[in-house]
């Protein structure tokens, strides 16, 4: 049977700041909640008494594991330690943690300390014998498939599944299961000034040199275009010189 | 007895010959100190010539006479002679001995240093500048004008890198670079084209900190987000550093040497296979992420020839908000200041009249189509191919002309095949 293990996190509301379901998180548990056949191993690494974990169990899951760390501490690895006894096929986690360091580095530090392969930004995914068929998803509106063998980290795009509704009685119902483990005190935010963060202005992408006024209309003017006018040509002039010019532009592949 | 002076003559000694207005030294004059063109006066400070220098401050004459006295040297440099510019461009800084080596791992999306890149190795040079050091861009084979953008080394990695999806092999390509060249500071883009990944996957192998998505970069100091956004982390910049987009300005000034130094070898274990581009229907892609996108105004009446258009080009439909106002298209196609602002590399608008609001949406568009039976609408000012014609005999011609092309490619194909 296909082990999956999701790692779930707790995630921080980006207007009032309370604690809440990491989206990306859930989204990973929706996917691995979409595989038939498979057995979910829910791990969070923190605080077993953290009231937002019970939104995870309303999600579907019977348990939930976490493995107790102090806050401000490192989970890397508490949670390899874990994950190395457990073995399991396939780790799924959202691609960023919200409310943290949120530097993206877990799911890559666990794939290092498994010795696993690692693929990232996956909106869909389905598993066959040893291997995964993923799709990933990239900017611009792409899609990219890929394969990739077992053991298998993936980190989770928002452009995945909608998480489902966390219902309230199976929040209730389900077990969250504390682990005692040991984890080192994170030393590098300590190093580091944090404040609150204050928006930058938009950096104008403004030419240097040319003349005041040259530089005025830059910064300014909307921007005007080359400027090639066809006056009331024909209506296959017109389609002709419009599909020529998306050619030229490589807009409609001529392959 | 006393001499007789006679002023006139002594003052006609005086004269400087050879200027425009009679001009007297007065003072005594070192011996065989006679010409006016001289760079530096009598008692040996510059001198001005403010002839000259209003000359060179003319950035044109007609129709009205136009001064700009605040960037001398650039007004000179525009009508200056070609002989100027080439000296301007010959004075390449080249930096033999470094004190240490910064790397820039370039990002080349589709193979061409993008934005991004040139803002990545901006920031590497404002690392390098500050203790002699020199930047090392890790590009692929075949690029060039990183000179340009502030580079003083260039390492090629092979080209293949670029083209197929391989992180592995590309993580493991760079860990060999950062291996042999022991920089100081090794700068990744924060971008979703493979830039972020492949930092972090260098980091999870080298076990060190990556400073990821950097906002704010000077030689003492780099800051990030973090906390959901809430905070900003600040510390002395680390080894391993990913930059967000926009958060630097791209170099400008001096030119770079960009000289080609070896590539190490390096192996890797594959272990992600089966790699191919999946189909996507474009019209599902949201607005703010597509790339070619067919937007309709007031002047399209034809509503199905649109739809139909968008499906054969491929393009994600948009429209003002006339259009969305009526209910023709759904509210999310919107394009405009209270609509979505898009970034797409091509927009084809079809009767839109291009009013302050349609066009602040599309100020990040690269290129421009318009097609509307008003030559003076502002649209038309902003495209870069405008077409006067009306949209309702343009569209179904477009359509036959694309599925004639089509069909011409995929029977040329056959007879290929
Ligand atoms: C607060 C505010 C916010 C707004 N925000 C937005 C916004 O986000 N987005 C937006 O789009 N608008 C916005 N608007 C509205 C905007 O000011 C314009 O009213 C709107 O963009 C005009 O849309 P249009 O160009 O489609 O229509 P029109 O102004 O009616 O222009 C139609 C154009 O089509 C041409 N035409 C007519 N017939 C044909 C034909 N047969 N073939 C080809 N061309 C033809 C005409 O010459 C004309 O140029 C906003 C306005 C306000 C006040």
């Amino acid at each position: 049977m296909l082990k999956v293990a999701v790692l779930l996190s707790i995630g921080r509301h980006p207007a009032s700041g309370r604690p809440r379901r990491a989206p990306l998180d859930a989204r990973a548990l929706e996917l691995a909640l979409r595989l038939p056949g498979a057995e979910i191993h829910a791990v969070h690494a923190g605080d077993p008494a953290e009231p937002v974990l019970r939104d995870y169990l309303g999600m579907g899951l019977d348990r939930l594991t976490v493995l107790e760390i102090p806050a401000g501490s490192d989970p890397v690895p508490a949670l390899v330690a874990h994950l190395k006894a457990l073995s399991p096929d396939l780790i799924l986690a959202g691609r960023c943690a919200e409310g943290g360091e949120d530097s993206g580095m877990l799911p890559y530090l666990v794939a290092q300390g498994l010795g696993a392969a690692l693929l990232p930004d996956v909106a869909d995914l389905s598993a066959g014998e040893g291997t995964a068929t993923l799709t990933q998803a990239l900017p611009r509106g792409r899609r990219r498939q890929a394969e990739a063998r077992f053991p298998l980290v993936v980190s989770v795009h928002p452009a995945a599944p909608e998480p489902r509704q966390s219902a309230f009685a199976r929040a209730r119902r389900g077990l969250v299961e504390a682990v005692a483990a040991s984890a080192p005190q994170d030393g590098f935010i300590g190093e580091c000034e944090i404040r609150p963060w204050r928006p930058r202005p938009k950096r104008l992408r403004l030419a240097a040199g040319g003349s005041a006024l040259e530089r005025l209309k830059a910064a300014t003017e909307t921007k005007s275009g080359q400027g090639q006018v066809l006056v009331r040509p024909t209506a296959d002039e017109a389609a002709r010189a419009i599909y020529e010019y998306l050619v030229e532009q490589r807009v409609i592949g001529t392959s | 007895m006393r001499t007789r002076r006679d002023p006139r003559a002594e003052r006609q000694a005086k004269l400087v010959p050879g200027t425009a207005r009679p001009r007297f030294l007065v003072g005594a004059a070192p011996a065989g100190f006679a010409n006016a063109g001289a760079a530096t006066g009598p008692t040996g400070r510059p001198r001005r010539d403010p002839r000259a220098s209003r000359a060179a401050a003319v950035v044109r004459t007609a129709p009205r006479l136009r001064l700009d006295w605040t960037n001398k040297g650039q007004a000179s440099l525009a009508i200056g002679t070609a002989q100027a510019a080439a000296a301007v461009k010959a004075a390449v800084r080249v930096i033999e001995e470094p004190a240490f080596l910064v790397l820039a791992v370039l990002d080349q999306p589709g193979g061409a240093p993008s934005d991004h890149d040139r803002q990545l190795i901006a920031g590497a040079r404002l690392l390098a500048d500050a203790g002699g050091g020199a930047v090392v861009a890790v590009t692929v084979e075949g690029v060039s004008g990183l000179g340009e953008a502030g580079a003083d080394r260039l390492l090629a990695l092979p080209a293949d890198l670029a083209e197929g999806y391989e992180p592995e092999r590309h993580a493991a390509a760079v860990l060999a670079a950062i291996e042999t060249l022991k920089p100081r500071h090794v700068l990744f883009a924060e971008s979703a084209d493979g830039g972020a990944d492949l930092a972090r996957r260098v980091a999870a192998a080298l076990g060190e900190r990556l400073f990821a998505g950097v906002e704010a970069l000077s030689p003492d100091r780099a800051s990030r987000r973090a906390r959901g956004g809430a905070a900003e982390m600040a510390r002395a910049p680390a080894r391993l550093m990913s930059v967000a987009a926009d958060a630097l300005p791209p170099h400008e000034g001096t030119v770079h040497e960009a000289r080609t130094i070896p590539a190490p070898a390096f192996e890797a274990e594959r272990r992600i296979g089966a790699v191919r581009p999946l189909a996507v229907d474009p019209d599902l892609i949201p607005l703010t992420e597509t790339d070619f996108i067919l937007s309709a105004g007031n002047g399209v009446t034809d509503w199905e020839g649109f739809a139909e258009l968008a499906r054969v080009l491929g393009a994600t439909r948009g429209g003002s908000r006339v259009v969305c106002d009526e209910g023709h298209l759904p509210r999310e196609r919107q394009v405009g200041a209270s609509g979505s602002l898009v970034r797409a590399g091509c927009y084809v608008a079809y009767g839109i009249a291009g009013a302050p609001q349609h066009l602040q949406g599309i100020t990040e568009v690269k290129r421009v189509v318009a097609i509307n039976t008003d030559l003076h609408a502002e649209m038309i000012k902003r495209a870069d191919l405008a077409i006067v014609a009306d949209a309702q005999e343009v569209m179904p011609a477009l359509i036959r002309h694309a599925l004639e092309r089509r069909a011409e490619r995929q029977g040329k194909e056959r007879r290929n095949a």
